[in-house]
């Protein structure tokens, strides 16, 4: 296990060589912080890795995958704070972490003002956090969540098992293609981003971070210090990156695009386009748009909400009551799962409206037998189980974290709106204070510790890190 | 189709008795020498006249016996005609409400909602405040016979474990659930007229003390003054009150085991003390709150920390201070607490301690599952384990209450209201509490200051809370109306 985030902790040194390399090419003085950064998050890295060496592949007990899942995002976020600490911008070490588990955890919520005039060493570092980040939770999906039957991912488990012969190391195979994949989409992003007429940095950026559904951007205006096209072209990035990620392994069979067989896909495209459209008939009728300037907006900042990413267009706040609380209600849908999306996900809506179906029709025929199909597999009664235990605790932990921000003197529309934001890793709230104009900035420190942990409790889907503090866990 | 004969028949029924109760507002009225007197007399005419014909139209050569759908169809359909019923008099008073704001009323009252957009009540004639009262009064005793008969039969969220808890006093269903039912409706007139004579010790006069019994016992809220229970400033009066909702708030088995001298059954009771632990937590918090920001004094911040949790949480509605206006901290904690409610079998709202009792045990097995792969678990409630379908119907009631809540906040949303009253608002009308926060919709300031849209669906709200959202949805499922 601790030879596992030793692992992750040189990807992540490999990482910050990047930002390195950027600030040689443009002289603007951050290169040290960087540097020394890398070399002590190598060393550890290195030294987890020969302290803890195994033979052969490392075979995971329950309790171990759980540690390792709990510990390897917390010690990366950690390390990645670091270069955020020391560099020009000398972040308080709350301000180093918060901005480091938003960017990890693709979250999206910043600290930071004047990222215009923010050097480019820290805006690559920032972009690159979420997209490792992404590719993190990618992975994680793939290869952990499933193992530890985490709010009723073993059904992709069975998924993915009919591809995999022999275990292990086909699930490797199938996440160097998933991130090749994820590269490659990237690479295209950006190039296209460019081509909308951004500078190659800023497309780069935007691609990393909108691919992985993180939402840090390069301007405190977010997308609404561009055009039009690289609007378009980030919606894209976005629908992309809260897709199934395993379905662009294969998207095209003998029978058709299997990539469209997803009803996962299908809800989450028609969601998207219903709140789009009803939030367009608001800003037409209310707010004195026009239809098309309206379409463009609310579709842009549905798909932002609604993938968790966290980009803005515009101050959407500011277009009153029902696009408010419709936004507040997107935070709680999210993406696919498998996906760099978080929220609780359409998956586990689908398999609640189902079950819903059904406890109606056995109301009426109490002896009825219905079973309850997920793209053609049926879900057993664990799955169904844990996906309605998971939706509970996702908003007990709401509820909880909500009234300690606002405990923290946070206002009840920021404390619940941002409850809502962290835990789905979406990134901005409601509210003057942490909405879309504002900034997490303004917050007390012990409300961006609460942030901060409420972002990674949302990122591994809460299990992971509550069962640490069960006594349960701990004893033999 | 089913044969719908029957129901019509209980309707009308329902109808028949709505109707005997409005000529107590007439007499009230006409004692007073009130011209009101003629318009409850002319309602309670015409409903009768509705509800007998319905009745006779729709007699049975048998004695009564009801399909599940039969019920179903009861619930529903019985509560909107008892509403649009009881709207008539709303409608023809000398107050001159709109037929939107009358049966917005109306809907309040029967439901023991509390959202009112009378305003002036301090000089409102006293018919109409009797009728609003009797209303809540009566719609808190519609909430028990839903809480013990109707719910546990049809399986409306997790109640059928309650099924289980009647039948201990059950040889033969029927005849003894009828008598069940019978002593706890006899029990909560008791507590009304215990209620009225200490809120009169206190210092109420008769009228209003009577008024105030029956509208807290009910966890219902409508108040005879626009300051609400903080106009007479009276710690006495606030105490009793406090005492009646969380009476009306507590299961209500648990008097007829405390009646029958059953103590360890009674003191058995968790859902109890999960109510009674999650009323002093968040009294203290919000006491503490008061104490720190608004300066009050410890006592009184107690007091009134207490009272406003508990009015919030049993969905009654009263305030001493106006809570519509905090912010913050408190103003959290009491949305949180307005979905949370009282007791399952009281007359409160919400979604009900045992529900919580439930999610929690199952989650607690859930988690030790993730570490145990093979354990076998059985959560347990009241030390007996949760049957599969109950912890299945309990959460899938969550979901559709969350669900329920989002689009109605979204919806009053598109009409024009704001972030915190629309969601305040939707909370308070489905948890059938009633005000909610800030200007608009506070307890406070009524009702009346909304726009038409907002109110019919705060009304369809407050019914679909009280029909446990269930009972109205099986209705749209299509082989509900095939034989």
């Amino acid at each position: 296990m601790l030879f596992i985030d030793g692992f992750l902790l040189l990807i992540l040194a490999i990482a910050m060589g990047l930002p390195v390399a950027v600030d040689m090419t443009c002289q603007e003085g951050e290169w040290p912080a960087f540097f020394f950064s890398m070399a002590f998050t190598a060393f550890v890295g290195m030294a987890l890795i020969f302290g803890n060496q195994l033979d052969g592949w490392p075979v995971l007990r329950t309790r171990q995958a759980f540690l390792l899942t709990a510990t390897s995002w917390l010690l990366v976020a950690l390390f990645a704070a670091l270069p955020l600490h020391y560099c020009s911008l000398r972040l308080s070490v709350t301000d180093g972490v918060f901005e480091s588990v938003s960017g990890i955890t693709t979250t999206g919520a910043t600290v930071l003002r004047g990222l215009d005039h923010t050097s480019r060493a820290i805006l690559i570092w920032r972009a690159m956090l979420q997209w490792l980040g992404g590719a993190g939770i990618i992975v994680t999906a793939l290869t952990l969540l499933p193992v530890l039957r985490i709010g009723g991912m073993q059904l992709f488990r069975l998924e993915n098992s009919d591809k995999l012969d022999s275990g292990q190391p086909r699930v490797s195979y199938l996440a160097w293609k998933l991130l090749t994949i994820y590269a490659l989409l990237t690479t295209i992003l950006a190039v296209t981003l460019t081509l909308a007429g951004m500078t190659p940095l800023e497309a780069l950026c935007h691609a990393m971070s909108s691919l992985s559904t993180g939402g840090f951007s390069t301007s405190d205006q977010s997308l609404g210090h561009f055009g039009e096209a690289a609007r378009w072209i980030c919606v894209l990035g976005m629908v992309l990156g809260s897709l199934t990620f395993s379905r662009y392994v294969q998207p095209w069979r003998r029978d058709g695009w299997a990539l469209f067989e997803d009803s996962q896909l299908r809800w989450f495209l028609i969601c998207a386009a219903v709140f789009s459209l009803l939030i367009t008939f608001w800003n037409w009728a209310v707010g004195d748009m026009g239809v098309y300037e309206a379409f463009s907006h609310s579709a842009f900042n549905v798909v932002s909400i609604l993938s968790t990413t966290g980009f803005h267009s515009i101050d959407y706040d500011a277009w009153g009551g029902f696009a408010q609380i419709t936004f507040f209600v997107l935070a709680f849908i999210g993406g696919c799962t498998g996906s760099a999306a978080g929220g609780i996900k359409i998956f586990r809506y689908e398999v609640l409206f189902a079950m819903t179906a059904v406890h109606i029709r056995r109301l009426i025929h109490p002896h009825g037998v219905f079973p309850i199909d997920f793209n053609r597999i049926q879900v057993s009664e664990p799955v169904l189980r844990s996906v309605l235990g998971f939706v509970m605790l996702y908003f007990i932990c709401l509820a909880t974290l909500g009234s300690l921000l606002t405990l923290c003197g946070l206002d009840a529309i920021s404390g619940l709106s941002g409850a809502a934001s962290a835990l789905g890793n979406v990134g901005p709230g409601l509210g003057r204070l942490i909405g879309p104009s504002g900034s997490y900035h303004e917050i007390s420190d012990p409300a961006k510790w609460l942030f901060a942990g409420g972002m990674l409790l949302g990122r591994l889907e809460l299990a992971p890190l509550l069962i640490l503090s069960s006594r349960l866990f701990w004893r033999g | 189709m089913f044969d719908l004969r029957p129901v019509l028949f209980c309707v009308g029924w329902l109808v028949s008795v709505l109707a005997a109760a409005m000529c107590l507002p007439a007499v009230v009225d006409a004692a007073h020498g009130d011209a009101d007197w003629l318009v409850f007399a002319g309602s309670a005419s015409v409903t009768l006249f509705i509800g007998q014909t319905l009745a006779a139209a729709n007699r049975l050569g048998r004695p009564l016996a009801l399909s599940v759908r039969q019920i179903f169809m009861l619930a529903a359909g019985g509560w909107l005609a008892v509403s649009a019923a009881a709207a008539l008099p709303f409608a023809f008073s000398a107050q001159h409400l709109s037929a939107t704001d009358a049966f917005f009323e109306a809907v309040a009252g029967v439901t023991a909602t509390g959202a009112s957009v009378l305003r002036g009540l301090d000089h409102a004639p006293p018919g109409l405040l009797l009728w609003r009262a009797l209303l809540q009064w009566l719609g808190g005793m519609g909430g028990l016979v839903m809480g013990f008969l109707v719910l546990p039969t049809l399986n409306i969220g997790g109640m059928q474990i309650f099924r289980l808890e009647t039948a201990q006093f059950v040889d033969r269903v029927m005849p003894r659930l009828a008598k069940v039912m019978g002593s706890i409706l006899a029990l909560y007139l008791a507590m009304t007229v215990l209620l009225t004579l200490l809120l009169w010790a206190a210092g109420m006069s008769r009228f209003p003390a009577l008024l105030h019994a029956m509208t807290t016992i009910s966890c219902g809220g409508f108040s005879t003054s626009d300051g609400s229970i903080g106009h007479w400033r009276s710690p006495a009066v606030d105490w009793v009150i406090l005492l009646g909702m969380v009476l009306g708030g507590a299961p209500f088995i648990l008097y007829l085991q405390l009646a029958q001298r059953r103590w360890r059954a009674a003191l058995r009771n968790t859902q109890l003390r999960w109510y009674v632990v999650t009323m002093l937590v968040s009294a203290v918090l919000i006491g503490f709150w008061l104490y720190a920001e608004k300066d009050v004094k410890p006592l009184p911040a107690l007091r009134h920390g207490l009272f406003t949790a508990v009015s919030v949480m049993t969905g009654t509605g009263f305030a001493t201070l106006d809570w519509g206006g905090w912010t913050g901290f408190p103003m959290a904690v009491l949305l949180f607490l307005s979905f949370i409610g009282g007791c399952a079998g009281s007359t409160s709202g919400g979604v009900k301690l045992f529900r919580l009792q439930i999610l929690y045990a199952t989650a607690q097995a859930q988690m030790v599952r993730l570490l145990m792969p093979n354990a076998v678990l059985l959560p347990q409630y009241e030390r007996r384990p949760i049957p599969e379908a109950v912890a299945e119907s309990v959460l899938g009631f969550l979901f559709v209450y969350s669900l329920s809540f989002a689009m109605l906040a979204m919806a009053l949303g598109m009409v024009g209201l704001d972030f915190v009253s629309a969601i305040s608002a939707a909370a308070g009308a489905l948890a059938n509490l009633g005000p909610g926060f800030g200007p608009a919709v506070g307890p406070l300031s009524g009702f009346g200051g909304l726009p038409d849209g907002a109110k019919w669906l705060l009304a369809a709200g407050m019914l679909l809370g009280r029909l446990e959202i269930f009972v109205v949805l099986a209705l749209f499922y299509r082989g509900f109306w095939r034989p």
